[in-house]
């Protein structure tokens, strides 16, 4: 299987710049999701490896072959989209088999592959019904096995599961990440949906306005956001994100916000820091009720608690500014309906500049 | 138990402004098509105008049995069947291979250009339709016959030869309508999912293979509807443009079932059997359509109702 490799990509429409320059290297049998919000660029970039758009400046190499101005069809990469792209005229059988007969491959060569992908697909029993007659999530497979029938070099998939509810979703998730597995093609996956990027990437790119913001696996980007913006689009419920100020207390750093007072890691960059403004980032997950050693206490105040079977979010407040925090519920909510106080590990503190919105501390991350 | 008419009144009070907005098309449809079908019983009567619709005596089939007695009747018959079989075969592609080729123009100055340009006829009136026919195919002046005594032929009297009253009154209706007619087609292919067609794209189809395996298919139950309207309409053939052109010397192939209904009812104040002639053509419409809808429905999936 081949890699790809964009380097300094850009893409222009007439004198508008949407894609500025971007690098990135996906590595041979690697699954890469592409995530970020509306219009950060991420589909544009994925129609670019495609061949759907025009790249208008930086080069784009698939295996060791620069691609730029080679036609789709010779670029050997298979697209799911979004709405399936099924030929509502043609059965799921004609479907799987239309690159193959474009490419005219032998009537026993489509028959003997279109049946191998539907045993794969579970769709063998389906291949005489239209794409009307198909649920949501058997024409998600059918535009699949139109992918995976022509054995490309390379996937993209153009956020495939966003028709599906949320139950076929997470079902259709597991059976793309079991198809690759199994497959091992290189993948390129867009999305906007944070849970799909992290369950199925081996690497993340979150991209914000044409820009790659962050590169790395789901749980680096999880632990170690490089800015509040992939440490707010990264996690579900996102990472708490309060205005406070730092100041350096010799045996250690605080933030105040407001009158209360929280302990923060302890990193080079704020040492000596005065009255310097900060973000605090703290995420839902690494907050505990319960006081322990090492853990500083922050006051809060609840307003609401959403149950969620064995978690619970707690929506609170710490100074005025909404605080999140997931809890285990242990089988019952009472004992968090009296919860005042929450604990935070200094050490699991993100802090951000204020004005650049960067995390301190990268380098010792 | 609420009954039918008390959840009509019901849903009536509720959604008032829908039935007003309804009424001015059922009331057209009422005045218009429904009131005169009481007239329809003249084709069964020795109608007089002095005795009016009741008052005049049934004959039963008799006017049924006079027409299909009439060598003139079956000309128009057949003339009426013949020039709705060519218009077909040879109109009803037309707008469609339009509607395709203005898809695959690129240049947007282009595209709108030549659609204006075809969509144009649309909007003339029959009757200058009929002047440019007219006058395009004189034997003195006609840019025809210019062209044909420029290559040293001999002019030819078009209008009155009936050999040639099909191909003119054929091909004049296609240059009228053939544009516009296309309009229906173009939204239908808009309609198709961009999706699509990037799909065949990264599998290597090339535009000609698009066109064949993606918009023909996907503008299909379009073309069918259109179809089985088109030959709902068989029998109503465009007269008013055949009876600014045809005379005498052409009846042989011009004469069809409305200009003889128009001869026999208006000019020969015959009300009867014009009326019998008038029912029979809509009967075979009713039936043409009812047929083609029935076989669309069976073999294609896409029916009118």
């Amino acid at each position: 299987m081949s890699g790809l490799n964009l380097k300094k990509i850009v893409k222009r429409y007439g004198a508008v710049e949407v894609v500025h320059g971007i690098d990135l290297e996906v590595k041979s049998q690697e699954f890469v999701v592409l995530v970020g919000p509306s219009g950060c660029g991420k589909s544009t970039t994925l129609r670019m490896i495609a061949g759907l758009e025009e790249i208008s400046g930086g080069e784009l190499t698939i295996g060791d072959r620069v691609v730029n101005d080679v036609a789709p069809k010779d670029r050997d990469v298979a697209m799911v989209f979004q709405n399936y792209a099924l030929y509502p005229h043609l059965n799921v059988a004609d479907n799987i088999a239309f690159g193959l007969k474009i490419r005219k491959a032998s009537k026993e060569k489509i028959k003997e592959s279109v049946a191998e992908v539907a045993e794969i697909l579970g769709l063998t029993e389906y291949l005489d019904r239209r794409p009307a007659d198909l649920s949501g999530g058997q024409r998600q497979r059918v535009a699949m096995g139109r992918a995976i029938v022509r054995h490309p070099e390379v996937f993209l998939f153009d956020e495939p599961l966003s028709n599906l509810d949320a139950k076929l979703r997470t079902q259709m998730r597991a059976e793309i990440k079991r198809l690759h597995k199994r497959l091992g093609v290189t993948s390129v996956y867009v999305t906007h949906d944070q849970v799909e990027a992290m369950t199925l990437a081996d690497r993340i790119v979150v991209m914000r306005d044409g820009h790659i913001e962050q590169v790395g696996t789901p749980m680096e980007l999880f632990n170690n956001p490089v800015n509040t913006f992939v440490a707010g689009f990264i996690g579900s419920p996102p990472m708490n994100q309060i205005a406070g100020v730092a100041n350096d207390k010799g045996d250690k750093v605080v933030a105040f916000i407001d009158d209360v007072e929280i302990t923060l890691p302890v990193l080079d960059e704020l040492k000596g820091a005065s009255k310097l403004d900060v973000i605090i980032g703290i995420r839902p997950e690494h907050v505990s009720i319960e006081p322990g050693e090492g853990l500083s206490a922050i006051p809060v105040s609840l307003d609401l608690i959403e149950t969620l079977g064995s978690e619970a979010l707690l929506h609170t407040s710490v100074a005025g500014k909404t605080f999140v925090l997931k809890v285990e519920t242990r089988g019952e909510i009472e004992h968090l309906e009296k919860v005042n106080t929450i604990y935070v590990d200094p050490s699991m503190i993100k802090v951000f500049d204020a004005k650049t919105g960067n995390v301190f501390g990268l380098a010792q991350a | 138990m609420q009954t039918k008419i008390d959840q009509f009144i019901q849903h009536l009070r509720k959604e008032w402004q829908l039935y007003v907005l309804l009424a001015p098309t059922i009331i057209w449809f009422v005045v218009f098509l429904y009131k005169p079908m009481y007239g329809l019983q003249i084709a069964f009567k020795d109608y007089s105008i002095f005795r009016g619709v009741a008052g005049s005596p049934w004959v039963g089939f008799e006017h049924f049995h006079t027409l299909f007695g009439s060598d003139q009747f079956l000309r128009a018959l057949r003339n009426t069947f013949m020039i709705s079989a060519l218009s077909l075969c040879f109109g009803f592609p037309i707008p469609i291979f339009l509607a395709i080729m203005f898809n695959e123009i690129t240049n947007q100055v282009f595209k709108r250009t030549s659609q204006t340009i075809v969509y144009l006829p649309h909007f003339i009136s029959t009757v200058i339709i009929s002047g440019i026919v007219i006058t395009a195919f004189s034997p003195s002046a006609g840019i025809v016959n210019s062209f044909l005594s420029w290559i040293g032929v001999d002019p030819i009297y078009f209008l009155i030869k009936p050999e040639w009253f099909r191909p003119i009154y054929i091909g004049s209706g296609i240059w009228q309508e053939a544009g516009f007619s296309s309009i229906v087609f173009l939204a239908a292919i808009a309609g198709v999912s961009p999706s699509l067609y990037e799909s065949a794209v990264v599998d290597g189809a090339s535009r000609w293979q698009m066109v064949w395996k993606i918009t023909i298919p996907s503008i299909l139950p379009t073309i069918i509807i259109m179809l089985i309207i088109r030959i709902g309409n068989l029998l109503e053939v465009g007269f008013e443009l055949i009876i600014l052109l045809y005379q005498p010397a052409t009846f042989e192939t011009a004469d069809v079932i409305n200009t003889f209904i128009y001869r026999q009812g208006l000019q020969g104040a015959q009300y009867d059997l014009a009326a019998a002639a008038g029912l029979f053509n809509a009967i075979v419409a009713f039936i043409l359509v009812m047929t083609a809808n029935t076989i669309s429905r069976r073999f294609s999936r896409t029916s009118l109702w």
